[in-house]
């Protein structure tokens, strides 16, 4: 067997335990016995990309603000790099969140620090097509690439993005070997670390404080100046007056995430909701928030996740050295709104989540994860929302109003499925691999690639039978100016209430095309910025 | 191989979609049957367990060695790693949002409930009575079947049987995973996580 890529981890410190330990104001919602009121300047509905730098930005300029979080307050120390625990504490529906005809599964984070605690670190740009398609097809300001430069450059510098330095690991050298050989071009990944250990375990959240999730930057700056911190605490519903948010209705959480019966009412002057895709939506059709055009939760967007798996001669170790460090986008812009275009990188492999991603199940599967250390994987995430037959999903309420995902995957994407499959399989082959076999319940291993390729060509695309998975949320509160497509205004401010601002990835029109951490970061620090200087009547850039 | 309910499908693609939602429906109604009809047993009271009733783990006990096959039980004992496989669905059903969680249940009824079985294309034979081949075909009969909702079903039953068992370290040397490094937690004010901490601050 392999050996450990480390033995033991110790002498790290924790910077939230530290924090509370000189006087942070951290309040779990699970432990108030009776219901209670908070006041703040601003109040912040989640703590994930978007809450985080939208926090660190406000409380700079002097605003109270109240971040308030559904999941547990988790840190350093409880990131044990293990499975079990990691899912229950750190992802919504412990990892195992659906769409709602169960074709789609869906990673996001639900702790202190949102699904920044959890990603694989790959940080681009928003690709200039992308911002460009904003800009042209709804009206968005204030979006175009040279608008948006300086604050990528500025989050940037503040969460230390920088391509990997090291070699990749060798499951991210599958897709660089295969392209080499296929002379297709890649690059490396930029990622937002300092001093990374290269453990592969990011999606377990970061042993070593290594990554710079909000957990470790933003909101520990944030409450350095002051900022309280409300979790276990579900925004239920805003209340309103006229076109004024007056407050917000918060549902205390136990810790099996079950309401204990105590609301806590939050009063807020300003009210920045940063939920995200599915979780913002919501709540505001929980609310019955105005909204004329019926538009709120509509234009949801995912990157469609499709895998392709590799065995090797050599040992691939895919569960150990920084998860994500390759990345190819020959398949992503031969047009911008034609068939779909599709980024690829490389999963990590750790067993749990690698049973999942094989889809299936008695002898056939135990073969496959017997071999795990052999294991390689290649993802191709699509890129939805650039053309009429791709128009994303929509939020609806369950009964007991927690948000239903229909996003069917249709036969615009399905063909899209299909051709990653083709260029993945060429690829792993390309790369050495003895066997390889898409994530598809129909598909067994092939050993060459002009079998693989015929017996792609006779599978059947349909729900529950090619694994479709997702890591990134977007879209649901569209932003621009076009009133017929769009409730939140280029400045953040949802189009029908006076005070609310919306600063997350659910502001964007379509997806992005890539990993969208950076694309959140950038601009929730152009909007949260403007938000500051208007709140307090200070310029500040 | 196709189910006597699959054989009697039209083969439009709207009449699967049809048959698709009158799938849902008739898991639905042998869930409210079964419950009615006294065919699924409480849980017990002081049971370890927070979501499933007996039933549900001997549903569970029978398919947990069908879809993990020679990684189980791993290096402990048949007993031992059927428990923490079990307890651990426990945790994690227990812990979803209430819809997703209800939507289980209905599931589980409905699959204790023989005619709903049958309909379902398993054995009318109840779970602990079925033989490997019995579960193993039922298993690749929701797979490959043309309603999309059993194969949604065997994918949400093939996987929260696998993550609940290959994230748990006594399935590790089945698959060669040297598992992670060690963490030595560094304690602040003597303690040392957020909530020990929060705990003596309130």
């Amino acid at each position: 067997m392999a050996n450990k890529v480390f033995e033991e981890i110790r002498g790290i410190t924790d910077p939230i335990l530290e924090g509370i330990s000189n006087g942070w104001v951290t309040l779990d919602a699970g432990e108030y016995t009776e219901n209670a009121t908070l006041e703040a300047d601003v109040a912040i509905i989640g703590t994930g990309a978007g809450g985080g730098t939208t926090a660190e930005i406000l409380a700079k300029a002097g605003l109270k603000v109240l971040l308030i979080e559904e999941g547990p307050l988790k840190s350093t120390n409880d990131f044990k790099m293990d499975e079990r625990q990691a899912y229950k504490d750190l992802y919504q529906e412990n990892a195992g969140r659906m769409n709602k005809d169960g074709s789609m599964s869906i990673l996001q984070g639900r702790c202190v620090g949102g699904t920044t605690v959890i990603n694989w670190t790959s940080s681009f740009r928003t690709p200039d097509q992308t911002l460009q398609y904003w800009g042209d097809k709804f009206s968005t300001k204030g979006v175009s690439k040279e608008e948006m430069a300086p604050w990528f450059a500025k989050m940037e510098e503040r969460l230390n993005i920088a391509p990997w330095a090291f070699p990749a690991n060798e499951n991210n050298a599958v897709l660089s070997r295969g392209a080499d050989a296929l002379d297709i071009p890649w690059k490396v990944i930029p990622r937002n670390v300092a001093g990374c250990w290269n453990l592969g375990y990011c999606g377990t959240g970061c042993p070593t404080n290594a990554k710079q999730s909000m957990l470790v930057t933003t909101i520990p700056s944030a409450m350095d100046e002051g900022s309280q911190l409300l979790y276990s605490a579900r925004a239920e519903r805003i209340i309103m007056d006229d076109k004024k948010v007056t407050g917000i209705e918060v549902t205390a959480l136990d810790k099996n995430y079950r309401p204990t019966g105590i609301t806590v009412t939050v009063k807020a002057t300003t009210v920045v909701l940063a939920a995200g895709g599915i979780n913002g939506p919501a709540m505001m059709l929980r609310s019955k928030a105005p909204d004329p055009k019926g538009l709120v939760g509509k234009r949801t967007f995912f990157h469609p996740t499709i895998f392709s798996f590799a065995s090797f001669e050599q040992e691939i170790n895919p569960y150990y050295g920084a998860p994500q460090s390759i990345y190819s986008d020959h398949f992503q812009w031969d047009t911008v709104d034609g068939p779909v275009g599709y980024k690829l990188e490389v999963p990590p492999l750790h067993p749990g989540l690698t049973s999942v991603l094989l889809m299936g199940h008695g002898e056939a599967q135990f073969d496959e994860l017997n071999k795990l250390p052999n294991l390689s994987s290649m993802i191709a995430l699509l890129r939805d929302g650039f053309n009429e037959d791709s128009q994303g999903g929509s939020i609806e309420l369950a009964d007991d109003g927690s948000a239903i995902i229909d996003y069917p995957i249709n036969d615009y994407l399905w063909e899209g499925v299909k051709r990653t499959h083709l260029s993945m399989s060429e690829l792993q082959f390309a790369a050495g691999a003895k066997a390889v076999r898409p994530a598809h319940t129909e598909a067994k291993w092939e050993t060459s690639w002009e079998d693989s390729k015929a017996a792609i060509n006779k599978l059947d695309y349909s729900a529950s039978r090619a694994l479709v998975g997702s890591a990134h949320v977007m879209g649901g509160m569209t932003m621009g100016e076009d009133l017929d497509q769009c409730v939140v205004g280029s400045d953040g401010k949802y189009h029908y209430l006076d005070n609310l601002y919306v600063i997350d990835g659910s502001v964007f029109p379509t997806s992005i095309g890539a990993n969208p951490q950076l694309s959140i970061y950038g601009m929730s620090c152009r909007l949260a910025t403007g938000l500051a200087e208007k709140l307090t009547g200070k310029k500040l850039s | 191989m196709k189910t006597p309910l699959e054989q009697a499908l039209p083969t439009t693609r709207r009449g699967f979609l049809q048959l698709g939602l009158m799938g849902t429906a008739t898991l639905a109604l042998g869930s409210t049957v079964a419950t009615l009809t006294g065919c699924t047993s409480p849980l017990e009271q002081n049971s370890e367990y927070k979501f499933l009733k007996p039933n549900d783990r001997e549903f569970f006990a029978a398919l947990i060695p069908a879809v993990l096959n020679k990684s189980f039980p791993g290096d402990i004992s048949h007993d031992a790693a059927m428990k923490i496989t079990l307890l651990a669905l426990d945790d994690l059903i227990y812990t979803l949002q209430y819809h997703n969680r209800s939507q289980m249940r209905q599931l589980f009824d409905a699959l204790s409930f023989a005619p709903i079985r049958i309909a379902a294309g398993a054995s009318w034979a109840s779970w602990k009575d079925m033989s490997p081949k019995q579960i193993d075909d039922f298993l690749v009969g929701w797979r490959d079947s043309m309603i999309p909702q059993k194969r949604m079903g065997y994918v949400a039953l093939s996987k929260l049987i696998g993550i609940c068992w290959y994230a748990q370290p006594a399935s590790f040397a089945s698959t060669g995973y040297p598992g992670p490094p060690t963490k030595i937690p560094t304690p602040v004010a003597g303690k040392i996580s957020v909530s020990s901490m929060s705990a003596e601050n309130s």
